[in-house]
């Protein structure tokens, strides 16, 4: 189930590559910027389910979808987590007063 | 007494015909390859385009101000590049069933279409969902300047 033409599978693959080096990177930039880990974690994830894709696309094996399934929900997860966490933050407190 | 085999029932013909057939069927199968092959490219230059362009816009999301809120736009227009990419290979997979040649491997077709038509339920999903988070952070934002 891979490409009938094995250079565009080895392009499409180097292209993966080069896709989770990019992402390594964005998430460092992010990092630094902005000093909050859940931002950086959510640009690394975005860039590595890109390159996942890829290399669905190339490979086509039961690997690569699995591999490319584990960043979609792991990317849920950490996404939900941070969001919870950031609403937990700017929601004004509740008191009550007796 | 020998049977009378009407001429267009005769091995020949039928080996001449099943030949023919047979080539019809090796073309088609030669013209769904380079389809498939096309789609699936499609495809990647789609994603390879949208991850380029998401890689640009963090790096200068993160060399301005490197606010939160800068690397908001730019992961929300890469996901809806990604599911665009899903699409195309959506399609390259029904293309693939028109000459799929055996049960298992239809099997097979099926479950990686399954397997991507949830990633993109769910990439489709988190789009909607964190466009109206940003949405509803600016509506607070403009509560609170108010």
């Amino acid at each position: 189930m891979t490409f009938a033409v094995p250079a565009l599978s080895f392009v499409v693959q180097v292209a993966a590559g080069l896709v989770a080096a990019a992402a390594l990177v964005s998430g460092a930039l992010a990092l630094v910027a902005t000093r909050q880990p859940g931002v950086a974690l959510a640009v690394l994830l975005d860039l590595l389910l890109a390159a996942g894709l890829l290399r669905l696309i190339a490979l086509a094996d039961w690997q690569a979808i699995i591999g490319a399934a584990a960043v979609v929900v792991i990317r849920k997860v950490v996404v939900a987590a941070y969001h919870r966490g950031s609403r937990v933050l700017t929601e004004p407190p509740t008191t009550t007063v007796s | 007494m020998a049977l009378a085999v009407p001429d267009n029932l005769s091995p020949a013909r039928v080996l001449a015909e099943s030949s023919l057939a047979g080539q019809a069927e090796g073309e088609l199968q030669r013209a769904v390859g380079l389809l498939v092959t096309v789609v699936e490219a499609c495809g990647a230059v789609v994603i390879i385009v949208g991850a380029l362009w998401a890689f640009i816009g963090f790096v200068r999301a993160a060399l301005s101000r490197g606010r939160t809120e800068g690397f908001v736009p730019v992961r929300l227009r890469l996901g809806r590049f990604l599911a665009l990419g899903l699409e195309f290979q959506l399609a390259s997979d029904v293309l693939r069933t028109a000459v799929a040649p055996s049960f298992r491997e239809l099997g097979q077709l099926a479950a990686v279409a399954a397997i991507r038509t949830a990633l993109n339920y769910f990439l489709s999903r988190e789009i909607e969902e964190e466009r109206r988070q940003v949405e509803e952070g600016l509506r607070r934002k403009e509560e609170t300047l108010q």
